[in-house]
């Protein structure tokens, strides 16, 4: 998937990967990547889980919008069933998780 | 084995909301119990995600090289256009299901599509909550809530479905299709979503 996403930025165009991988992600020097440490199937979370979903979604859209140079591989911090979410108050903002990985990078 | 081209397909369980669901087509019995222990057990979980480097990382070192291409977005994403792109096998029921030992091809996925007019062919991961909520792997009903709610310019007409990727060299010129036409129909961003 990560060859995929090196073929359509090479067009032009924006791209976003969700990671399950965390190796595969680093090895395919892909734009952007996500890493979520969940099992295969479940990108987006569990079955019915909207406000998960959108979480995930609103990560996506905030790590387009927001990476700074290319080949970074986030990996957010929600455990597998483990975790609460909450609606997203506000998409004009980018998400928490991703800011803070972003700012921990650049420190780093 | 066998080809899988003509495959019957057996109805999703559990779809949501008391609609029908997407599709099943046939995996196997043997392929559906190994698919199973590989989502649902720690161990079945370590070993396909250590088959998944095994077969993916010898390829992506040769094919992966050179500098990472780079397109940022140039406006924000509430004015920008939104492509689906998934490889966890989803496609049209009507649609030639992908081999499931890898397939070079695609398959384009309508932006009104309904659950129940979508398959799932694939045999590297367990399908249960992802034909009783296909949101899982392909997220369209999350992205048509977000473009009616302005979270999102305008979502595509047409969003991109492939299978199990095996030979990535195999698959590269549909990959290079998939992405010029993304180009051509003026997608700004393109959200991937793995098996």
């Amino acid at each position: 998937m990560g060859l995929l996403a090196r073929e359509i930025e090479a067009q032009g165009v924006t791209t976003v990967g969700l990671a399950l991988v965390r190796e595969v992600a680093v090895a395919a020097r892909a734009p952007r990547f996500l890493y979520l440490h969940w099992p295969f199937g479940h990108a987006l979370g569990e079955p019915g889980n909207v406000d998960q979903q959108r979480t995930v979604l609103h990560d996506m859209l905030s790590l387009a919008a927001a990476a700074p140079r290319p080949g970074l591989v986030i990996d957010l911090p929600y455990r597998w069933r483990r975790e609460t979410y909450t609606p997203v108050r506000d998409w004009d903002q980018p998400s928490a998780a991703v800011l803070s990985a972003l700012r921990l990078r650049a420190a780093g | 084995m066998r080809t899988h081209d003509h495959q019957p397909v057996e109805r999703g369980r559990v779809p949501s909301r008391g609609e029908e669901g997407p599709a099943r087509t046939r995996a196997g019995r043997v392929n559906e119990l190994f698919s199973r222990w590989i989502t649902g057990s720690a161990r079945g979980e370590a070993f396909g995600r250590w088959l998944s480097r095994t077969i993916a990382l010898p390829q992506l070192r040769r094919l992966a090289v050179g500098e990472i291409p780079w397109a940022p977005l140039r406006a924000p994403v509430r004015e920008r256009t939104v492509a689906l792109i998934t490889t966890a096998g989803v496609h049209l029921r009507g649609d030639r299901p992908f081999h499931l030992n890898g397939d070079p091809t695609f398959r384009v996925i309508p932006r009104d599509v309904r659950p129940a007019d979508l398959a799932i062919s694939h045999q590297a991961y367990d399908r249960a909550d992802a034909l009783r909520d296909i949101n899982l792997v392909f997220p369209i009903e999350r992205l048509r809530e977000l473009e009616r709610e302005r979270v999102i310019g305008r979502l595509a007409g047409d969003h991109y479905g492939f299978g199990l990727m095996g030979s990535a060299a195999a698959q590269m010129p549909a990959m290079k299709d998939v992405a010029r036409r993304l180009a051509e129909s003026h997608v700004d961003l393109a959200l991937l979503v793995p098996a």
